[in-house]
């Protein structure tokens, strides 16, 4: 009797489910590209994805101007590996997925939707930008994006993969989400393209270098990571969102790993080198503490003296934040303070524990630091931790001098738990800068300073440089042996589990920007 | 005077520390079991009557530390140790060590194991004893240049061999002066690296050979036996794959022959307790002696099958200075076992070392089947210490049905979590030349086994790509309608301690 | 659904029909029906019959675009989406391949023993690079094309895993 009717329905499906027509899947694909919808069956569990808005097209009087079912970008849920998601990803095959009114007010409801529901927000952009026929509505569509960004950040986990171009004030919505993924040679991400570099500066560069992904993970920060091709993209964000909850009033999801949390590894009590100034890297501590050895690093590539990201101790997520002495000798400076801090606050954001590995010898001198403001940038690691109240536990292994060990989680800044290793240097210097201020006559007066230097560093280093002192103090809670590292601090997560720390009501710090 | 033993420390881990304690459990002796941080978990350590740790993972700081084993030894009142196979199993400084500090090594003494353990050396005796050798180096060799000039009087190919080699490491074939020259500086390190000292000689490398040895046995009172000869010619890289007995090309008389060379080598050497002579037979028939290998070998399964005698008792027994109980001509053999050493390696690309957890694995078993292994499901294979997880031993009344066990016994053997050589097996089991007994050194390569591993790896899956393909369905399915054992990851809400004090 | 089975070439074609209850469904592989009765399943290991044969599956490693699958003690690997990785491998193929292509990579996991070709050194395809050592065995890892070594990724003592990359050969 409707017979026609379910037809026309599903002539109507498939010509919006052909976006901007077969030559333009042709040309998306001869670019290796693959079309939203086989991104999205890619991502999403088969046959969960819901799509809503399929039939919305622009409202330009123009005869002209083509409409298109969908309006360049597709929005609606589904689930990853089980998990409810909410997805909005541009079509480039539509208007080279440019953002019109409609196609705004599309992803507008359904990150609403998702803020209501309390599932996490993902994006996949493929987008040439605003679409220049519908100026301002265009810039009003995302103006409201920017605005849902904000609302939903610290309610709902919001991750974005830049499989495409995404130009001018539109890349302002990846950067407000919490993780960014780069498909390398795909996505690409500046605000002001290399025409008008050139044009306005004389300027010749690359798409590519100015914003594509390794200068975004290397140099900006901006992209969190980097996947080689598509499908290490959504492999990525699965594996992203298996360490976080569906919103801000769930735990993270613990999940049964088979790593025994009572192993111990005799390898870690020889692991630091002999010699105190000799680099090494923290990974391989971290890989035998966590379990499975499976850790997913988090902007790998940018700030490389410290490391951050997320791993599994007892089968609870955690979010791991280490110095790497491998680079800088571990050092603080502007942007890994950058780094740290943003990660914490997600973390804290998101019920997910801190566990903190120290070994840094200070600050990074040197006017470019002092000038580009590490004092400001440095204040933000300080601030985020004492901001968290997620549980927090700190384990120095090597050195912490001075602001640097009050910054890497110490006990004032309200960890929970603060563990050393007995090759833990808790100093307000390292011992040859402490001497030089404190034994400064003698060593004028000296007839080898050279040697007396020597002595007297490491009198200094016997005496102050262990974490004993402190230990005293109640500064340290406990001087483990690095074997038990791992048993000890799933102990502390376990114990901590239920945490909840009440701080008066405020509408938000001022932490400095 | 026998010598009652009422404790062993065995000074090995793996397969073969928990057979030494089965013989032990046999026997009523106390079992004394040493670990490294790497096999805190392992099945020898569980099934010891006591277990030590005795350090770090790196075999030089653990199960090659004399120091410490001995020491251990001491401290708990051990009053034999059992070196297994490998690591200080032919270390004369050990064994001496051992005897000073009043411990019974369970093996030969300190002469007989200096002398076998210099190729060299033992060469020099045998020539004297009359036993025929390979051609080659009459000693070491000092330099790459006199390296040359012996290889050039024998004739390429050749071997390059360690002294102190073993177990078929440090040996390295040049088939002309170039790369002779490139090989002397890598097996000097693999050698230094494996047994702490290098030291090359030459061998002339001999075609179409087959490898044939000879289990021996030797007690105080001088007394050989030989229990017959094992076949383990199927090899690849010198590191034998399978092994059986009888072997195909051994008749009677020339096991009766061979049998006495090797009793008059071990005479020779005046050697004490378990022991191998390893010989190459050439196309033509021709034995030639190689080394003696003192110690347990890891084929020695296939001999207790055959014969029936426990070689491990047999070495505690004879380390308690009892006399063996049989004479020669009261060994007899019975039926044929083929062993097959399943070792964590990918065959399907490059055997390359395959390490890790084993969150499963289903040890076969029925009726002639025998596995020797430290696997068990949740165990973990290190990358610290040798490659080989399982020996898969299959007895028969004859070849065909000890063929057909090993072929059952491979196909219900699983192991999850590592990749093993267990394909490679599979395909040799049925392979034609195989079965016609038609073996040498070069089999693997002579047969193109890697392309027919490939095949049949190929046909096999294609049988359970349905089955395979069913099973994605089922997960598909079942994530996404989260069927009650489908957690797969499931996210809590806060506890109602944290919810009554978090403002929202 | 379209899998690739091993080292097949031949797409394969299944799809789920429909449920038959909480313990059966019924499939399609290649327009031929099955029907699957699941006896036991956690979260990746299922026991079922499959049209009156047993199996037990296990399913090791599960990517967007490949599956590892120990089926009945075998251990298989499926490819998904296999028309989608011919278009990836077109932007592969714009400047990602000559990338990966002066890649060398180790084949097995272990230890760098020795650093043996330094930066700038020249090299020929065969060459050793590094010296490994894993289960008591030393291997060389190879140079896999002439040219000079550009960057060396390893020090002696570093570990690492299978596909890890050990230079850049230029």
């Amino acid at each position: 009797m409707h017979e026609e009717k379910i037809k026309r329905l599903h002539r109507m499906k498939k010509m919006a489910e052909l976006g901007g027509g077969e030559d333009k899947i042709e040309a998306q694909h001869s670019k290796g590209k693959l079309t939203a919808r086989e991104r999205i069956d890619l991502l999403l569990d088969e046959g969960s994805f819901l799509e809503i808005d399929k039939y919305v097209t622009h409202r330009s009087d123009d005869p002209h101007a083509e409409k298109y079912y969908g309006d360049g970008v597709i929005t609606g849920f589904g689930t990853v590996n089980g998990r409810q998601v909410f997805l909005y990803v541009y079509d480039f095959t539509i208007l080279g997925g440019s953002l019109g009114e409609m196609a705004g007010k599309k992803v507008v409801k359904l990150m609403d939707h998702a803020i209501k529901a309390g599932a996490p927000l993902i994006g996949i952009i493929d987008s040439g930008g605003a679409r220049i026929q519908e100026g301002v509505l265009s810039l009003d569509g995302y103006g409201d994006i920017f605005y849902r960004n904000t609302l939903a950040s610290g309610l709902v986990p919001q991750i974005t993969a830049m499989i495409g171009p995404c130009a001018g004030g539109a890349v302002y919505s990846p950067a407000m989400t919490d993780f960014v993924i780069m498909v390398e040679n795909v996505g690409q991400m500046f605000v002001t393209g290399p025409e008008v570099v050139k044009e306005v500066l004389s300027q010749e560069v690359s798409f590519e270098e100015l914003g594509g992904a390794k200068a975004h993970a290397t140099k900006s920060g901006v992209a969190h990571f980097v996947a080689k091709n598509e499908y290490e993209c959504m492999d990525k964000i699965k594996k992203l969102l298996s360490f976080m909850p569906q919103n801000n009033t769930e735990e993270p999801p613990i999940l049964d790993t088979i790593d025994e949390p009572n192993r111990i590894d005799a390898n870690l009590v020889n692991i630091l080198p002999e010699n105190p100034y000799e680099q090494y890297d923290i990974r391989q501590i971290l890989t035998s503490i966590v379990d499975n050895g499976d850790f997913l690093e988090v902007h790998e590539l940018f700030a490389e003296n410290i490391l951050v990201g997320f791993a599994r101790m007892g089968g609870r997520p955690i979010g791991v934040v280490a110095n790497q002495p491998m680079y800088l000798a571990g050092a603080l400076d502007i942007n890994s303070s950058n780094k740290a801090a943003r990660f914490i606050r997600f973390c804290d954001a998101y019920n997910i524990p801190v566990v903190t590995l120290v070994d840094t010898p200070g600050y990074l001198p040197g006017t470019d630091q002092e000038h580009n403001g590490i004092i400001r940038h440095g204040s933000k690691l300080l601030f985020a931790y004492c901001e968290a109240t997620v549980p927090k536990i700190t384990c120095i292994i090597g050195k912490a001098y001075g602001g640097a060990y009050i910054a890497m989680g110490s006990k004032n800044l309200r960890a929970d738990f603060n563990y050393a290793w007995p090759t833990a240097e808790i100093a307000v210097l390292g011992p040859e800068a402490a001497i030089t201020i404190i034994h400064r006559r003698t060593l004028k007066q000296s007839t080898d300073a050279v040697a007396t230097k020597k002595k007297l560093a490491k009198e200094f280093r016997d005496k102050f440089a262990n974490p004993y002192i402190a230990a005293e103090k109640g500064i340290i809670d406990a001087v483990i042996d690095p074997m038990e590292t791992r048993p000890m601090i799933i102990r502390a997560l376990e114990a901590l589990a239920n945490k909840v720390e009440t701080r008066p009501w405020k509408k938000h710090g001022n932490i400095n920007l | 005077m026998v010598k009652k033993i009422n404790s062993i420390l065995i000074s090995n881990r793996g397969e073969i520390a928990l057979r030494v304690i089965r013989a032990c459990k046999e026997i009523g002796i106390k079992s004394i079991a040493v670990y490294s941080d790497e096999d805190v978990r392992s099945i020898h350590v569980k099934k010891a009557d006591e277990a030590y740790h005795i350090g770090p993972a790196a075999a030089s700081e653990s199960y090659l530390a004399m120091d410490k084993i001995i020491d251990t030894a001491n401290r708990v009142g051990a009053e034999a140790i059992h070196p297994g196979y490998g690591f200080l199993s032919e270390n004369e400084s050990f064994a001496e060590a051992c005897e000073k500090k009043g411990i019974i090594f369970i093996g030969p003494n300190s002469e007989a194991l200096e002398i076998t353990g210099d190729k060299m050396k033992c060469k020099a005796v045998m020539k004297k004893a009359k036993v025929p050798s390979v051609p080659g180096s009459d000693g070491i060799i000092d330099d790459v240049e006199e390296a040359a000039d012996v290889a050039h009087t024998i004739g390429y190919p050749v071997l390059l061999k360690s002294a102190f080699g073993g177990g078929g490491r440090g040996i390295r074939l040049a088939n002309n002066e170039k790369e002779l020259r490139k090989e002397f500086e890598m097996v000097s390190t693999e050698s230094k690296a494996a047994f702490g000292k290098s030291a090359l000689f030459i061998e002339k490398y001999l075609d179409r050979i087959r490898h044939i040895e000879f289990q021996l046995i030797r007690d105080s009172f001088g007394n050989t036996r030989h229990l017959f000869e094992r076949e383990c010619s199927i090899q690849r890289r010198h590191q034998k794959l399978i092994e059986m007995s009888p072997s195909p090309v051994v008749d009677q008389k020339t096991r009766n022959n061979v049998g006495e060379i090797a009793k008059r080598a071990a005479d020779a050497v005046e050697y004490l307790n378990a022991g191998t002579a390893e010989f190459l037979r050439d196309h033509e028939g021709n034995f030639y002696f190689i080394e003696i290998n003192s110690r347990l070998q890891v084929e020695h399964p296939v001999t207790e099958l055959v014969t029936g005698v426990d070689l491990v008792k047999m070495q505690i027994a004879i380390a308690q200075d009892e006399e063996i109980p049989f004479k020669q001509d009261e060994l007899k053999m019975h039926g044929c076992a083929i062993e097959c050493r399943i070792n964590a390696e990918d065959p399907f690309y490059e055997f390359s070392p395959s390490v890790g957890a084993v969150p499963d694995c289903s040890i076969p078993y029925g009726p002639g089947i025998r596995v020797d292994t430290y696997l068990y499901p949740g165990c973990t294979v290190s990358g610290y210490y040798d490659s080989l997880v399982a020996k898969l031993i299959a007895w028969g009344s004859d070849f065909e049905e000890a063929r057909k066990r090993t072929r059952n016994g491979l196909y219900e053997f699983t192991i999850e979590g590592i990749n093993t050589t267990i394909p490679l097996y599979k395909t040799i089991v049925d392979e034609e030349n195989f079965i016609k007994g038609e073996l040498s050194t070069d089999y693997i390569d002579r047969f193109n086994l890697m392309d027919k591993m490939h095949e049949l790896t190929k046909k096999q899956a294609s049988m359970k790509s349905s089955a395979a393909i069913a099973a994605i369905l089922l997960q598909l399915e079942f994530a996404k309608t989260g069927g009650p054992s489908f957690q797969f990851h499931k996210a809590k809400p806060y506890s109602n301690w944290k919810r009554s004090q978090v403002n929202r | 659904m379209e899998f690739i089975v091993g080292d097949t070439n031949e797409a394969i074609n299944a799809e789920i029909v429909h449920s038959l209850g909480k313990d059966s469904i019924l499939i399609k592989i290649n327009g031929k029906e099955h029907s699957i009765k699941l006896l036991k399943s956690a979260r990746d290991e299922f026991e079922f019959i499959l049209d009156n044969s047993f199996h037990h599956a296990k399913i090791l490693r599960s990517t967007t675009a490949e599956l590892v699958v120990l089926i009945d003690g075998q251990s298989l690997q499926v490819k998904r989406h296999s028309k989608l990785t011919e278009v990836l491998e077109k932007s592969l193929s714009l400047g990602k391949v000559a990338v990966s292509q002066n890649n060398l990579t180790s084949q097995i996991p272990g230890r760098v023993v020795s650093v043996v070709a330094n930066i700038g050194t020249s090299v020929k395809k065969g060459d050793s690079v590094v010296i490994l050592e894993s289960m008591k065995m030393q291997l060389g890892v190879k140079a896999h094309k002439d040219g000079t070594i550009k960057e060396m990724k390893v020090q002696q003592g570093s570990t690492v895993a299978r596909n890890d990359i050990i230079a850049t050969i230029e």
